[in-house]
C-alpha cells in the first residue's frame, strides 16, 4: 500500500498558512525576534512568536467570545481547519485524529495559578495534553478515533508516524495528525534554567552556535491511504515512504556523542521502502542550534550517509523551536520544499563545526524527489520520515493477530528500588516514578530470556508534582534561579525515556497522553506494533502521580487520579 | 566559609540521599570520577550559588571552574558572595 497527503495547514511566527510560510522562506525572513505576546522580563532571548495575541486568534477562527480555549488549541484549530479544507474532507466520523503536544494548557494554567482555586474547573478542563486535542477536536467534529501523542520536541511527527501505522493495518484509511505547542512562561523559563536559549538569532550547525529560540505554532496533515485518495479524487501533495522511531537511551537532557537514537531512526526510515540513502535529496535537519543536539545530530547523519552526505538545513532559525509542534511545522516546511523544488535556507550560520559540515546556506532553486524530516525530543525520543514526490509501497498487515500478556505488575506500596538502581540514580525521582522502575524490572523478571523491543507509555498528567513545583516556584520566586531538575523531569516523557536509559533499550519508544484513555491508547500501539511485525514485545507502562496541590483542584471540579505504576509485558503468541 | 555547610548544601540541592558530609573530599572532583555527577547537577549548583550567596555566575565554562571542588567552590564563595 502507499500513504499519501492530501492537506496540510501551518501556523508559525512565519504567518498563518501555507502562502505565508512559503513566501517567508524564498525570501529568507526570519520569524524570530524579541517577544511581545508572552510576558516575560527576559526578553533578551528572542522568541519565534506568532504575532497575534489570543482573542485575535479567536476572531480570526469565528469562535463565540465566551469560548475558552488554550493557546495550544487556538492554533492548532487553526492549521488543522486548513489542512482539512486543502484536502477537502468534510466529513471526520471516519477519521483518526493524533495530535502532539506537551505545553497542551499551560499557558491558561499559569494564568490563573495563583488564583487557582477560584479557577480550579477551567485550569482542570484545560491544562491537559489530551484536553488540548479534545477542544481541536471538538470545533471540528466527531472523530472515530482522537489521541494525543507526548514525546517532548518529537510528539507532532510522532504523531504522524502512530497515523500512518493505524493506516498499515487497516484500523483507519484516513488520519488528521500532526501537533500544536504555544509558547509558555513555564518552558520558557524551563530552557532557560537548563542554558540552552541564545540571547541572539540562533544558528544552527555553526561553530559558534549559543543554543537555541524557543518558537510556538501548529502543523496538521491530512494523511491517508491512495486508494482513499485516488477514489475521492483528492490531489495528492506527495508520498510518506518510510519513517523511523528510535530512543537514544542515553540522558533526559542530553544527545549521546554518536547520535545512536537519531541514527537508527533515520535508518529505519530509509529501510522501510529500501531506499537506498543516496536517493535522499534533502534533511530537514532538527538542528536546534544547542551544541549538543547538532553535533550529535550531524555525527548521526554521517554514520547513516557516509562521505554521501546530501543537502541539510535547520529552519528553526525561521520558526523558532516549536517544541511539540516542531515536526509537524518541519513536516509541512519539508512538504513546501518537495512541492516547489527548493531547499531551504539555514539562517545566520557562520563557520563550519569541528567535522566540516556545511548546511544549505541559501533558498536554492533544486529538483527534490525524497526529502527526510527529522525531529527529536528530550529523553531521547528521535524520530525520521521520508517524504517522496513518488510513492514507494509500504508493507500493510490486515490480519488479525493473537497476542500474550507475559506480565502485568503493580509493585506494593513498600516495594523497595534499592534493588533496581542506587540512590544516586533515583536522586531526581519522585516516589511514583521509583515505583515505576520497580514495576518494570519486576515485568522483565518474569521472562527474563525476552527480549524488549519497544516502551511505550500511556500518561494523562505526566510528572505533575514536579509540574506544580515549578509553577509555584515560577509564580512565587518569579523567573529567575528556577530549579532546572523541576524542568527536565517535568516532560510527560520522562517516564518512558527513563525505563529506556535504565534499561539500556534503544527500541521504539512513546507516550501516550490522553485522559483515561492513555494507558489504553499505549497498549493498543503496542499491539498495533506487533500486528505489523516490527516488534514482537513490548514493555508497556501506566504512569500517574498525584501531588496534592493539583488533587484538590480536581476534587474541585470533580474529578481525580489515583497514583498509577503499571508495566505491562506484552508479546506476540505464534 | 564553612566546607560542611557548603556540603550539606549541595546534598540538599542535588538531594543525594545517602550520601554524608564525609563521602564528599574537599578537594575531589564534584563531576566526572568524583561523585557522579552530571549536566543537570551542574546546573543546580548555578541556582545553589545564586539563591544562598547572590551569586550569578556568568556562563558554563565559568561553572567548570568554580564546581572543580568543594574547596574551590568554597573559595570562590568567600571573594564573591553578596549575601
Amino acid at each position: 500500500m502507499k500513504i499519501v497527503i492530501t492537506g496540510a495547514g501551518i501556523v508559525s511566527s512565519l504567518g498563518f498558512g501555507k502562502e505565508a510560510t512559503l513566501r517567508a522562506l524564498l525570501d529568507e525572513r526570519s520569524g524570530v525576534s524579541v517577544p511581545e505576546i508572552m510576558e516575560t522580563a527576559h526578553t533578551e532571548h528572542p522568541v519565534g512568536e506568532v504575532k497575534a495575541p489570543n482573542a485575535e486568534l479567536a476572531l480570526r477562527l469565528d469562535l463565540l467570545a465566551d469560548e475558552v480555549l488554550s493557546r495550544t488549541s487556538l492554533l492548532g484549530l487553526f492549521a488543522a481547519r486548513e489542512a482539512l479544507d486543502q484536502a477537502a474532507v468534510t466529513d471526520v466520523h471516519r477519521m483518526a485524529f493524533i495530535s502532539g503536544t506537551t505545553v497542551g494548557g499551560m499557558d491558561h494554567t499559569e494564568r490563573y495559578w495563583m488564583d487557582r482555586e477560584q479557577n480550579a474547573k477551567r485550569i482542570v478542563e484545560l491544562h491537559t495534553a489530551g484536553s488540548s486535542t479534545e477542544l481541536i477536536a471538538r470545533h471540528i467534529g466527531e472523530f472515530a478515533c482522537v489521541t494525543t501523542i507526548s514525546t517532548a520536541c518529537s510528539s507532532a511527527l510522532n504523531a504522524v508516524i502512530a497515523a500512518c501505522d493505524m493506516l498499515r493495518t487497516g484500523q483507519y484509511t484516513q488520519a488528521l495528525v500532526g501537533g500544536a505547542e504555544s509558547l509558555s512562561r513555564f518552558h520558557f523559563n524551563g530552557f532557560r534554567s537548563l542554558q540552552i536559549l541564545s540571547t541572539e538569532a540562533c544558528r544552527p550547525f555553526s561553530a559558534d552556535r549559543q543554543g537555541l529560540n524557543l518558537g510556538e505554532g501548529a502543523a496538521y496533515l491530512v494523511v491517508e491511504t491512495e486508494e482513499s485518495a485516488i477514489s475521492r479524487k483528492a490531489p495528492i501533495l506527495a508520498y510518506i515512504n518510510g519513517y523511523g522511531n528510535a530512543c537514544d537511551a542515553f540522558h533526559q537532557t542530553a544527545s549521546s556523542d554518536n547520535g545512536e537514537g537519531a541514527y537508527r531512526a533515520m535508518q529505519q526510515a530509509l529501510q522501510m521502502t529500501h531506499l537506498p540513502a543516496a536517493e535522499v535529496d534533502y534533511i530537514n535537519a532538527h538542528g536546534t542550534g544547542t551544541p549538543n543536539n547538532d553535533i550529535s545530530e550531524t555525527t548521526a547523519m554521517q554514520r547513516v550517509f557516509g562521505d554521501a552526505l546530501p543537502a541539510f538545513s535547520s529552519t528553526k532559525a525561521f520558526t523558532g523551536h516549536a517544541t511539540s509542534a516542531a515536526g509537524s511545522i518541519e513536516l509541512v516546511i519539508s512538504l513546501l520544499a518537495l512541492q516547489n523544488d527548493f531547499l531551504p535556507a539555514n539562517l545566520n550560520w557562520q563557520s563550519p563545526m569541528e567535522n566540516g559540515l556545511v548546511p544549505v546556506l541559501h533558498t536554492t532553486p533544486m529538483q527534490l524527489q525524497h526529502v527526510l524530516c527529522n525531529s527529536f525530543g528530550f529523553g531521547g525520543n528521535d524520530s525520521s520520515l521520508l517524504l517522496g514526490k513518488e510513492g514507494r509501497a509500504l508493507t500493510e498487515q490486515n490480519e488479525p493477530t493473537l497476542y500474550q500478556v507475559l506480565a502485568d505488575i503493580e509493585p506494593a506500596e513498600d516495594a523497595d528500588y534499592k534493588q533496581y538502581m542506587s540512590p544516586l540514580q533515583a536522586r531526581r525521582l519522585t516516589p511514583a516514578l521509583r515505583r515505576l522502575v520497580i514495576a518494570a524490572y519486576q515485568a522483565l523478571e518474569t521472562s527474563p530470556d525476552i527480549p524488549i523491543d519497544a516502551i511505550i507509555t500511556g500518561t494523562d498528567l505526566g510528572c505533575i508534582c514536579y509540574s506544580v513545583a515549578l509553577l509555584d516556584q515560577l509564580m512565587q520566586e518569579g523567573e529567575d534561579a528556577l530549579k532546572p531538575t523541576l524542568f527536565m523531569q517535568s516532560t510527560h516523557n520522562t517516564p518512558s525515556s527513563l525505563i529506556a536509559i535504565q534499561l539500556h533499550n534503544n527500541g521504539y519508544n512513546c507516550t501516550y497522553s490522553h485522559g483515561k484513555n492513555s494507558y489504553t491508547d499505549a497498549l493498543h500501539d503496542a499491539k498495533t506494533q506487533i500486528q505489523l511485525g516490527s516488534i514482537r514485545t513490548a514493555l508497556v507502562l501506566g504512569f500517574e502521580e498525584v501531588d496534592e496541590a493539583w488533587q484538590q483542584l480536581e476534587q474541585s471540579a470533580g474529578s481525580g487520579h489515583t497514583m498509577q505504576a503499571r508495566a505491562t509485558l506484552i508479546t506476540k503468541r505464534d | 566559609m564553612d566546607n560542611n555547610l557548603l556540603k550539606q548544601q549541595i546534598i540538599e540541592a542535588l538531594n543525594l540521599e545517602d550520601i554524608t558530609l564525609a563521602d564528599i573530599q574537599d578537594d575531589a572532583p564534584l563531576f566526572g570520577e568524583g561523585l557522579g555527577l552530571d549536566s543537570i547537577d551542574a546546573l543546580e549548583l548555578f541556582v545553589l550559588l545564586d539563591k544562598q550567596y547572590g551569586i550569578k555566575l556568568q556562563n558554563k565554562e565559568e561553572g567548570k571552574q568554580v564546581f572543580k571542588s568543594v574547596n574551590t567552590m568554597a573559595a570562590y564563595i568567600e571573594q564573591h558572595r553578596t549575601k
